[in-house]
């Protein structure tokens, strides 16, 4: 056997060598640079979401730290329990004000989406007379910051008499143009054959509507679903405003009260950080299920 | 199967001043392959389009079978259309796609999964059936959309332009296959294009269209050497039928056509019909296809043949391997001359091209329609 002379690589190290370097070669000093500066960025806007989950876990003693802290030394249960305890005492239990949300916001992300693209499918798809206008209303009511019409709102709650009733948590928001507008962009594009070879097909108009219009629109439902969510899920003014009985009031009406009433309360703080965690999980969980789907929406419009 | 009768159809979109399809009235047999076919916005679309009850008709009756069809939803008229686009639905599997129409009509999920496999087996796409439509290429997403139509065995299929978003040797590819679906099936056809080539060679019967209004109807053949009219002679076929504007004279018992510069005899039977007509020293518009001209070398002597020549620059040669065309100017006008592409010719050469007179088509100037 003669011996190798040269030296040669053994070939899964080499090709492994090429790949990278192939990587590499891809990225400029432009996308480094950009890299490193959004990962930074990434970082930061991580922070807050770092420190509300600790802060629930902090016991007493370090919830007042000066400077405060990222990190949690003794993480602990303890405000969890308070939290329970604490609504043992009080008439409602948190338990209560949990379910309160949880319904009503299940119920409006349902109705948002269903209202919203029913809607949106007619604006699309549909010929009728004072399609522009309506769909103009719409585009108005978009400029509306929903404080701006909240008497006239609270005048129509009180004359449907539903005040202190579940809807009111629910229909104010089912008015939603920025669901409507997102769909109808999402449904123009749908090509018009389809539909129609879905009604050769042997398709009635709802069925064209669930089996064609809206799987294909599913990128947008996911994108309303959540904004319907992030809209219901935190928001205090339909309990404040349409709500007298404290049974019906909501999750994030209840932590306010923590935070407001019980400002110089120790254990108030470890009871509002828990409350906070509480309030927080689910927007992190909606998020990450449906960013896919999402970013989807942002990316690509196009269906064909 | 069923036969289809159009009854004076009109169609006026709304907020339309033109009218898009009048007076259509055709009656489509029992199993018939018909291609509609005409320029771009003629109206094939919309007449397909209000056979398939997608559009309202302005006026006059549809009827498939024996049924007046003008108020019945499309679900309910048992038809089957294919869209130029494949009108996919992009999140159901190439399967879900064809079954759609049968879970609709709530068939035994056994009998679905039998008719989509014989559906995907015609059409040789047996393999694809868990694909997604953005999975595959033009082709097979025009085999997805034959195979939706056959599957529900309808009664009237209606094919819009299926073929026009294919690249060339595909088209021919899919040409011959929709042939021989519809000779396997026998199922009435409405087939819609703008390629007479299509026309000419798919059709059982052709229904050339210009501007709404039907121009012909007749079987490819007799389109193709019997154009009713300027407009269907000139839209049928390639390269385009030469037109010559002139004058039929008689002259010593003989019919002549003149133009400024060449006189053509006539044949004995078309003069007579030319003189029955009435159309001696009227304008006339002279047809004659590229394959009735014939390059001349040697035989000019011949005194009765000499009648029927012209000499022509050839002005441009193009060479498509089984044929050549010649576009040659003879001093009036330019002339189409197919050619054997054995023979040899420059560009710039002057040749002498003879008429065959037999072929000749007489059209009447102002009317536009054949005379003879
Ligand atoms: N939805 C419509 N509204 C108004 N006019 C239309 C509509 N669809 C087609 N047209 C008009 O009707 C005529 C025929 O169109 P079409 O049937 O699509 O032609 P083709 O399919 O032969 O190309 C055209 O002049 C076109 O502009
Ligand atoms: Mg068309």
């Amino acid at each position: 056997m003669e011996p190798n002379l040269v030296h040669i690589p053994k070939p899964k190290t080499g090709l492994r060598i090429r790949l990278l370097r192939i990587r590499w070669k891809k990225i400029d000093l432009f996308q480094v640079l950009a890299m490193i500066g959004l990962t930074l960025l990434a970082l930061f806007m991580l922070l807050p979401i770092v420190f509300i989950i600790n802060h629930a876990f902090k016991p007493i003693s370090e919830l007042f730290l000066y400077p405060p802290r990222f990190w949690s030394n003794q993480p602990t249960l303890f405000n969890f329990q308070q939290l329970i305890l604490k609504s043992q005492t009080t008439v409602i239990p948190f338990s209560r004000y949990l379910f309160n949300s949880v319904l009503t916001t299940l119920v409006t992300v349902a109705g948002v989406i269903f209202v919203s693209s029913l809607a949106a499918y007619a604006f699309a798809k549909q010929r009728f007379i004072g399609r522009e206008l309506f769909f103009s209303f719409t585009i108005i009511a978009l400029m509306f910051a929903p404080e701006t019409v909240a008497i006239p709102r609270y005048l129509v709650i009180a004359n449907l008499g539903i005040m202190d009733t579940y809807l009111v948590h629910v229909l104010p928001l089912l008015a939603a143009p920025v669901g409507v507008f997102l769909m109808k962009q999402f449904m123009d594009q749908i090509p018009n054959e389809l539909i129609e070879a879905a009604k050769i097909d042997g398709a009635k108009e709802w069925v064209v509507f669930f089996r064609i219009a809206l799987p294909i629109c599913m990128p947008a439902v996911a994108t309303i679903g959540i904004l319907a969510f992030q809209g219901s899920w935190a928001q205090t003014e339909t309990s404040v405003l349409f709500t007298s009985t404290e049974s019906m009031k909501t999750l994030p009406y209840y932590t306010m009260t923590l935070t407001n009433g019980l400002a110089n309360n120790v254990v108030g703080q470890g009871v509002a950080a828990a409350a906070g965690l509480i309030m927080f999980a689910p927007n992190l969980v909606v998020f990450l299920l449906f960013q896919r789907r999402v970013l989807n929406t942002m990316a690509h419009s196009g269906i064909k | 199967m069923s036969k289809v009768l159009f009854q004076h159809i009109y169609k006026q979109y709304a907020g339309e001043q033109r009218v898009a399809v009048k007076d259509f009235h055709l009656e489509i047999e029992d199993g018939e392959f018909l291609v509609l076919v005409g320029p771009s916005g003629c109206g094939k679309s919309t007449l397909l389009r209000m056979l398939a009850g997608l559009e309202d008709i302005s006026e006059g009756n549809i009827i498939i079978g024996d049924r007046i069809v003008n108020y019945i939803s499309s679900k309910d008229r048992n038809i089957a259309m294919v869209f130029q686009n494949y009108a996919l639905y992009p999140h159901m599997t190439v399967y879900e796609n064809i079954a759609f129409s049968l879970r609709l009509s709530k068939l035994p999920k056994a009998e679905i999964h039998e008719r989509v496999n014989r559906a995907a087996k015609i059409l040789d796409i047996e393999s694809q059936l868990h694909k997604l439509p953005k999975q595959m290429s033009g082709g097979q997403r025009q085999r997805v959309a034959l195979g939706r139509a056959i599957v529900r065995e309808p009664e009237v299929f209606l094919l819009d332009e299926p073929l026009s978003n294919l690249d060339a040797k595909l088209r021919i590819q899919m040409r011959e296959e929709i042939g021989k679906l519809y000779r396997r099936l026998r199922t009435t056809t409405v087939y819609v294009t703008h390629d007479q080539v299509e026309a000419m060679t798919m059709g059982t019967r052709i229904v050339a269209m210009k501007d709404g209004v039907i121009q012909q109807v007749a079987k490819p053949e007799e389109i193709y050497s019997r154009p009713a009219n300027l407009f269907v002679a000139g839209f049928i076929g390639s390269p385009q039928m030469n037109f010559i504007e002139g004058k039929v004279r008689v002259r010593d018992g003989y019919s002549l056509f003149e133009t400024r510069k060449h006189t053509l005899r006539i044949s004995e039977d078309k003069s007579k019909m030319l003189r029955d007509n009435g159309s001696i020293d009227k304008p006339i518009i002279l047809g004659i296809r590229s394959e009735n001209l014939l390059y001349r070398n040697d035989d000019l002597a011949k005194p009765e043949q000499q009648m029927n020549v012209f000499e022509a620059v050839i002005e441009i040669k193009e060479l498509l391997g089984a044929d050549t065309y010649l576009y040659t100017n003879n001093k009036e006008q330019r002339i189409v001359v197919r050619v054997d592409p054995k023979t040899r010719f420059e560009e710039g050469e002057r040749i002498v091209v003879g008429v065959d007179m037999n072929h000749a088509l007489f059209f009447d100037k102002n009317s536009e329609a054949l005379i003879c």
